[in-house]
């Protein structure tokens, strides 16, 4: 398996939901430690293709290969151990417990069986689980809120937390749906310096679904466009910005300026 | 007969969980206020119609109670709050009526003496029969306004939805009371016609027969109204049944056994379409 | 210490166990109103172990505790395939057939109820109180009381974190069983006297109920409930039955003013920890 290798691929996948085809024959691939964008309209089905990817929808056709593994079958809550792990749309902490412990939930999966889960990880304070999450959060500049209840917090660093508790599994490959939206120009680069900072040392590869091209401009070094489940465009920011097929996707009608003018609104 | 009152209880549970979405555990508390009520208001010598009405009043305001407090304060709470709140006041009625009555068994004094049709070999006891009759006739009323009036579609509107609902301009704070009323009168009315018939009452009979409504309504389909009349019928047949074959002992074994079994491969009910939206 | 005394210790102590018996499974989001079938399993079993096979009562009732266990895994399988309301009501289903089926075992008495020949005081029951008290703290401390909670909070999110949601709940639901059962054992053992009667569905709502009331986010809260649902009526010299409509009409109140119950997660984290980010000023940020 050459370093070049794609780490995601999907085949052929189809998926609908009764008689709406939301994922029709996508066939993408994501290639290793390149930062990847998914994007396309409201409606093109990118946050479906994160929950075939992460399991939470078989498919209806298809396969999914992750590292040429075929983890179609596999169920979603094994799918972490294979090294996916993702950040969701609408933040989905546990609003019960501290941020600390929301981190510390994060690594679950890299400590199996019994023992793992007798692991007194909220009792000695120096248990290494514990230290490991609290060094997370001051890398990212969050230890500050360790003890706070996350639903008080603002909801920028919210996402922020969710992206370091994604990122305690140590995955591979980890899959952002939208992580920008809802965040105002300071968080927006807060959150970029961070996960500019997280795929610097390689081993990462990140798949992002954005609207905001900015960000994605700023970030992505490949985008893959999405319309009606199909694949329709791939290849570099740049090139993606003066695609005609894509600026009509979005604008509706053929467009004379480039994409770069054109930022998704963001509340 | 016994399977009429399960029907009715199961009838106001449903009617409940139907448009609010909500068990309502306080009913085998109402259907005890109306039996015991309606044997308070006879023993201080009320003529037996003025007894129901009384029996029917106190079941009515006890359910606007349980709205009060159950419902209407709690809309944006978490979910569970309003079926705990529902339980916590099945307690207080129970509780409130051993400290005003006494926990011993009461007896009403027989109504309609000798009162029984004699057809073809049969005993038919008129009280069982009016009772039977009571039943299925208020819940064809309902059925009635349910399908066919403004007021039934209201609420079958916020079964579906209660945003749109609130949209389409059904006012759901008139209604939501009159869900409550609704659902309390049938189980006090259900707890009367109990009374006279049976004879007898104790604080803690929405137990023994209240909770067989629930389980009624769950076998029948929850939500569903026909349904429940046809689970009140079903475990009417089965404590029957498990009587003449097992002996009265195992009457409850085999209710709640049949409730287990349907919870487990068709917990929609026999009848129910899956309630939309099931909140885990 | 006054015999007066002395009971009402014991009941605080057998209330304190029920009570984690019920915690568990509610702090992992499940319902369960069969609570008194399990602590009436628990109660006949160490009863007919120390009856009939003459065990000690500090060896009848552990193992009764892990009969209770034992059944409620089993269950447990298809039982928790169903899911919220239906699991209420699969357990209430669950909790009247032990009932009525302890009422046939004419065995144990039946409906006329079982005597229990060996005796414990305070001491052996307040220990064990403790004792159950300390392992569900020190379960929640591990890794197990973050999985549980983020099964309660958000059974999806968990799931794609790895978490085995199915194993988790259904442990729940069997250690609570089981703890309910060594609660009926320390029942029968001080009361010396049980019957079916008693393990009924208003005991099942009373013990979710005071549980609820103390507050299901941290491992004290059911101490509390417990110690609130004891302890009051006592100060206030309720009868029996009073205490009953005071403890109802209280848990009214408070599920309509506080329905996280008394102690919540963030109440106690603010109370051993100072919470810089939430009290020193920081610039006014969009919150949601």
């Amino acid at each position: 398996m050459s370093a070049t290798d794609p780490i995601l691929r999907l085949e052929s996948v189809s998926k609908h939901f009764g008689g709406l085809r939301v994922i029709e024959d996508l066939t993408l691939a994501v290639r290793r430690g390149v930062r990847t964008a998914l994007i396309g309209p409201n409606g093109a089905g990118k946050t479906t293709v994160f929950n075939l990817i992460t399991g939470v929808f078989p498919v209806d056709a298809g396969r999914i290969l992750l590292d040429g593994a075929d983890i179609t079958g596999t169920p979603s809550r094994l799918r972490i151990r294979h090294g996916i792990a993702r950040s969701f749309q609408n933040i989905r902490l546990m609003p019960h417990l501290s941020t600390l412990e929301n981190v510390m939930v994060g690594q679950h999966c890299r400590n199996p069986g019994l023992r793992g889960v007798l692991q007194p990880v909220n009792l000695v304070p120096r248990n290494r689980w514990r230290e490991a999450a609290r060094a997370a959060l001051a890398n990212a500049a969050l230890i500050q809120y360790e003890r706070s209840t996350v639903g008080n917090l603002p909801y920028g660093v919210q996402k922020r937390i969710e992206l370091v508790r994604a990122l305690m599994a140590q995955p591979r490959l980890l899959l952002l749906d939208e992580p920008a939206a809802g965040l105002n120009p300071a968080e927006t680069e807060a959150l970029q310096a961070q996960l500019e900072k997280v795929c610097a040392g390689g081993g990462l590869t990140v798949l992002v679904v954005e609207h905001d091209m900015h960000f994605v401009g700023a970030l992505c070094e490949a985008v893959i466009v999405l319309d009606f489940g199909r694949k329709i465009a791939e290849g570099s920011p740049e090139e993606i910005r003066h695609n005609l097929l894509v600026q009509e996707t979005y604008l509706g009608t053929p467009a004379a300026e480039p994409m770069e003018q054109h930022r998704a609104y963001s509340a | 007969m016994l399977g009429s009152i399960y029907a009715m209880v199961a009838v106001a549970l449903t009617l409940s969980i139907g448009v609010l979405r909500f068990l309502n555990f306080s009913i085998p508390g109402l259907f005890m206020i109306g039996g015991m009520v309606a044997w308070a208001s006879l023993l201080s010598g009320m003529p037996w119609p003025l007894a129901i009405g009384v029996a029917l009043v106190a079941g009515a305001l006890a359910s606007l109670l349980v709205e009060r407090f159950t419902w209407r304060w709690m809309r944006s709470a978490q979910h569970f709050v309003p079926l705990v709140s529902s339980m916590a006041f099945l307690l207080l009625f129970e509780h409130l009526a051993v400290i005003y009555w006494g926990s011993e068994l009461r007896t009403l004094p027989a109504l309609f003496v000798d009162a029984d049709w004699r057809i073809a070999g049969l005993i038919i006891s008129l009280p069982q029969l009016a009772g039977l009759v009571c039943s299925i006739a208020l819940i064809w009323v309902l059925t009635l306004v349910l399908l066919r009036t403004r007021l039934g579609r209201g609420l079958r509107t916020i079964a579906e939805d209660s945003n749109t609902a609130l949209l389409l301009g059904v006012d759901i704070n008139r209604i939501v009371p009159l869900v409550f009323l609704t659902s309390g009168l049938f189980a006090a009315l259900s707890g009367v016609i109990f009374a006279l018939n049976y004879r007898q009452v104790q604080p803690f009979m929405g137990e023994l027969v209240g909770l067989k409504g629930i389980s009624a309504m769950i076998i029948g389909g929850m939500g569903n109204i026909w349904g429940s009349i046809a689970g009140g019928l079903i475990i009417g047949l089965v404590e029957v049944m498990s009587i003449g074959y097992f002996g009265a002992d195992f009457v409850d074994i085999a209710v709640y056994g049949l409730l287990l079994l349907i919870l487990f491969v068709r917990p929609a009910g026999l009848f129910g379409g899956a309630l939309a939206g099931q909140r885990a | 210490m006054s015999g007066y005394l002395e009971g009402v210790l014991v009941l605080l102590a057998v209330n304190v166990v029920f009570a984690y018996g019920g915690f568990l499974p509610l702090a992992a989001g499940q319902l369960n109103l069969g609570l008194a079938g399990f602590a009436a399993i628990g109660a006949y079993a160490s009863a007919y172990l120390s009856n009939v096979f003459k065990l000690a009562p500090l060896v009848a009732i552990p193992l009764a505790g892990i009969i209770a266990g034992a059944v409620a895994l089993v269950v447990a399988v298809p039982v928790l395939r169903t899911r919220g309301i239906y699991l209420a009501l699969a357990t209430f289903a669950l909790g009247q057939i032990v009932q009525a089926g302890i009422l046939n075992l004419e065995v144990v008495g039946g409906a006329a109820g079982y005597p229990v020949a060996a005796f414990i005081r305070l001491p052996t029951i307040a220990a064990t109180a403790v004792i159950v008290v300390a392992l569900v703290w020190l379960l929640f401390a591990t890794r197990f009381g973050l999985a549980v909670i983020a099964v309660h909070d958000d059974e999806g999110a968990a799931d794609l974190i790895g978490i085995d949601v199915r194993a988790f709940q259904i442990a729940a639901f069997a250690l609570g069983s089981a703890i309910a059962g060594v609660g009926g054992g320390l029942y029968a053992h001080h009361f010396s006297f049980i019957e079916a009667q008693y393990f009924n569905i208003s005991l099942s709502i009373t013990i979710v109920l005071y549980v609820l009331l103390g507050g299901t986010q941290t491992v004290v809260g059911p101490l509390l409930g417990a110690a609130v649902f004891t302890l009051l009526p006592e100060l206030l010299r309720a009868s029996a039955h009073w205490r009953y409509v005071a403890f109802a009409a209280a848990v009214i109140v408070i599920m309509a003013l506080r329905p996280e119950g008394l102690v919540t997660g963030a109440q106690l984290r603010r109370l051993f920890g100072f919470t810089r980010a939430e009290h020193v000023g920081l610039p006014k940020e969009r919150t949601g």
